[in-house]
């Protein structure tokens, strides 16, 4: 097989959609703690989750001694600081671990979301999609300091 | 129309009942003393004997005949979960332990079914007032039935039978008795709350009239402690229980620190273990302690009685000696595994490796060491071979957040895949998968209900010494622990390994392959390829003076059956379903 070269007019609409995409970071906000996902979509995910993966991850999604813990410090620890396009990726192309990628991808959106919510990430008014690369943009952070301020300060 | 469908759910019924009625009518009660010294065409214990040696004393199939193997009946079992299957032979009948409890008995001449048990379908027996434990009682265990090869869930390894019995051990942490001549249910009896994370993947063994089973899951943080029982064989009434940690105040005690009882997680019991009558001791392996690390524990102390082999009473479960491998373990580095009881220059010893592969010596009265021997495949302590005492090497300590480089990875080099022993070689044959990696161990929630393992950033890489190979049947001479010869293949090694006084041993690999090498210099004698990747304990037998090798093949379940493969030979591939059992023999004369 041969790769056809790239060609001029590929190469330049490459160009752009990568300045678009350097556009939209810095434009819109794609932050984990302004509810990438919905509460609804989290149900889905809950019970998909429960069929396909608690056989393994344990129903409170702490894993055992063979199956990572997908919750609380064991999760940051793992996935702080990268993007949920990689976690989702994870998901789709390895899990189940014993039948990977056999999923459809809404449900494999929708247990991402459940994922999320389990962790304490907010539920927002959209969605979560893995089209168009918008997982890749938003990254795995522990809550802002802002965000603490603000309780703290709510709770006084 | 409408009668025709009537008529085929008369003979649908008509054959379900049958099935359900059918009996193994000549079935011979299984004593203590055949347990001792069973006739050579059966296997009657896990490991063939209850020394543990995974030997048949057959030897029609041999060095000169092996490559005329023919496969003569082989039989689909349950995809609802992982197979990891070590049969039972008496009397020509297979015993074959399914996932998710299911256990058939076959014909083992041609594969007929006489009768299976499958959990909540299968009634008990009349006379009995056995309940199957149903949903409500499963907490938090209880799956959803389309699960799929779950690891740790569905697991069932060995069964065991005695008496009219045969005995195994759930995943939703109880114990149940099966009549041999039926498959009905005679007793059930829960051991512990599955909701804590308990269950088994390890059946029972028998000794001196009493089931010992060891549990598992003993992971989390709870207000109670891992441990090994002996029930009574007729009713299932629990005769004793006794810890695999030692609790704050009890002999031991401090070895965890301050950490409160909550704290001490580990040390499951989760392979079967060996059981030596003269001496009336059973010998049993108990896993790491809790998360892994010690900087996550929250300990530097020894944590007994993890990774130890416990020498117990079966009549009492009093713990006569112990011996700890790895004191303080702080990798991952399991010591869990198989025992076998072999006497050495009229020294009663018993062997073990574990993921390290380093293979003890032990002298199994007193609990001695005798010798360990270091196959030099790891890179994290150093062993004392006269003493046994490890050090770990420098900057090998796990600090949480800081990245080591270790061989073997945690998966380890040796794992629940049984190694083998031949009188007749005097030699020990151990499948092991050869892999290294940079870890990270990171922290965990000190909260009830939380614990596990403690996470771990793992970056797989080829072992140096590998040349690309994941699979190695490892032989090494017994008592001088020299290597004997090597077996090495792309493919990690996925079957516990049969050795026969045929000069033969057996074993597959996790890319389909199965194999009959020569005991004396590893020569490939015969191989076959089939459904999925070989999987389980392979076992020979005879039946009408015929002698056969049955080799299970099985996906699902953890270390080396999908990670490494996966990271290491991403080039082999193998379906994803496929537990199946293979019995080969001789062309009919
Ligand atoms: C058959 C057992 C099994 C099933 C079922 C399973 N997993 Fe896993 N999972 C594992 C094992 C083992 C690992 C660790 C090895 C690895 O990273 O591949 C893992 C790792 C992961 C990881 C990465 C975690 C980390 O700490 O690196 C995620 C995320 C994950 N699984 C999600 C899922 C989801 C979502 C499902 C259900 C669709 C699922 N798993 C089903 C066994 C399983």
């Amino acid at each position: 097989m041969r790769i056809k070269a790239c060609s001029r007019k590929a190469f330049s609409l490459a160009v752009t959609m990568l300045i678009v995409n350097v556009v939209s970071v810095a434009q819109s906000d794609d932050s984990i703690w302004s509810g990438v996902f919905t509460a609804q979509q989290a149900v889905r995910g809950a019970a998909d989750y429960s069929t396909n993966c608690a056989s393994c991850h344990s129903v409170d999604l702490r894993g055992n001694s063979n199956t990572p813990s997908l919750l609380g410090m064991s999760f940051m620890f793992i996935w702080e600081g990268r993007s949920l396009g990689e976690l989702y990726t994870k998901m789709r192309d390895e899990m189940p671990s014993d039948r990977p990628g056999s999923l459809s991808t809404q449900s494999y959106e929708d247990m991402l979301a459940y994922l999320l919510q389990s962790n304490q990430f907010p539920a927002g008014e959209k969605e979560l999609k893995a089209s168009a690369g918008m997982l890749d943009r938003i990254s795995i952070t522990s809550k802002p300091l802002t965000d603490s301020i603000c309780c703290r300060l709510d709770i006084d | 129309m409408k009668t025709k469908i009537e008529n085929c759910l008369a003979v649908a019924l008509l054959v379900g009942s049958t099935a359900v009625a059918a009996q193994i009518s000549d079935y011979q009660s299984v004593t203590e003393e055949l347990l001792r010294s069973p006739s050579s065409g059966d296997w009657l214990s896990w490991r063939g004997t209850q020394a543990g040696w995974g030997y048949s004393a057959l030897d029609q199939i041999n060095s000169e005949n092996v490559g005329q193997l023919q496969l003569i009946w082989s039989w689909a079992m349950d995809d609802t979960g992982a197979g990891e299957a070590a049969p039972l032979i008496h009397d020509g009948v297979m015993f074959l332990p399914g996932p998710r409890g299911v256990i058939q008995a076959l014909n083992a001449a041609n594969g007929d079914l006489i009768w299976e048990y499958r959990p909540g379908i299968t009634p008990t027996i009349e006379g009995s007032n056995a309940v199957a434990l149903g949903p409500d009682q499963l907490g938090t265990a209880a799956m959803p039935t389309t699960a799929f090869a779950g690891v740790g869930r569905g697991v069932q390894k060995n069964i065991a039978i005695f008496g009219d019995m045969i005995y195994a051990a759930t995943e939703n942490a109880s114990i149940r008795a099966i009549d041999a001549r039926s498959g009905l249910l005679v007793w059930e009896t829960p051991v512990a709350d599955p909701a804590l994370g308990y269950y088994y993947t390890a059946g029972p063994i028998v000794a001196n009239g009493t089931l010992v089973t060891g549990i598992n899951g003993c992971e989390r943080y709870k207000d109670d402690v891992c441990f090994i029982t002996g029930h009574d064989p007729l009713t299932g009434e629990e005769r004793w229980r006794t810890d695999t940690v030692a609790r704050p105040g009890t002999p031991g005690g401090d070895t965890w620190g301050d950490l409160p009882l909550r704290f001490r997680a580990g040390s499951d019991a989760w392979i079967a273990g060996s059981y030596d009558p003269e001496a009336n001791l059973v010998y049993w392996g108990t896993a790491q302690a809790k998360p892994w690390a010690r900087a996550v524990r929250g300990t530097s102390g020894d944590a007994l009685y993890t990774n130890s082999t416990l020498a117990l009473n079966p009549d009492t479960g009093e713990m006569v000696w112990y011996y700890q491998h790895l004191p303080g373990e702080t990798h991952d580095m399991d010591e869990v595994f198989e025992t076998v009881l072999v006497d050495v220059d009229g020294r009663q010893s018993l062997f073990k490796m574990g993921k390290l592969a380093i293979l003890w010596q032990l002298d199994r009265i007193s609990g001695e060491i005798i010798k360990a021997t270091d196959v030099g495949y790891q890179t994290i302590v150093n062993v004392n071979p006269v003493t046994g005492a490890i050090t770990y090497r420098d900057g090998l300590l796990p600090r949480i957040g800081e990245q080591i480089d270790m061989c073997p990875s945690t998966s380890g080099f040796k794992s629940w895949r049984a190694m083998a022993y031949s009188p007749q070689t005097s030699a020990m044959y151990i499948p092991i998968t050869l892999n290294c990696e940079l870890a990270t161990f990171g922290p965990t929630e000190q909260v009830l209900g939380g614990g596990g393992t403690g996470p771990v950033r793992r970056i797989n890489y080829p072992h140096p010494q590998s040349n690309g190979n994941l699979g190695e049947l490892l032989v090494l001479d017994i008592p001088s622990g020299e290597v004997k010869w090597r077996y090495r293949s792309r493919a990690p090694i996925n079957t516990a390994a049969l050795t026969t006084a045929g000069g033969l041993v057996f074993f597959g690999d996790w890319d389909r392959r199965m194999f009959a090498l020569d005991a004396e210099n590893g020569d490939i004698l015969w191989q076959t390829r089939v459904t999925t990747s070989a999987q389980g304990f392979p076992i020979s037998y005879m039946v009408d003076g015929r002698q056969f090798i049955a080799l299970p093949a099985a996906t699902g379940g953890a270390s080396w059956s999908s990670m490494l493969p996966r990271d290491l030979a991403p080039e082999l591939v193998r379906p994803r379903n496929g537990n199946s059992m293979h019995v080969f023999a001789l062309p009919a004369p």
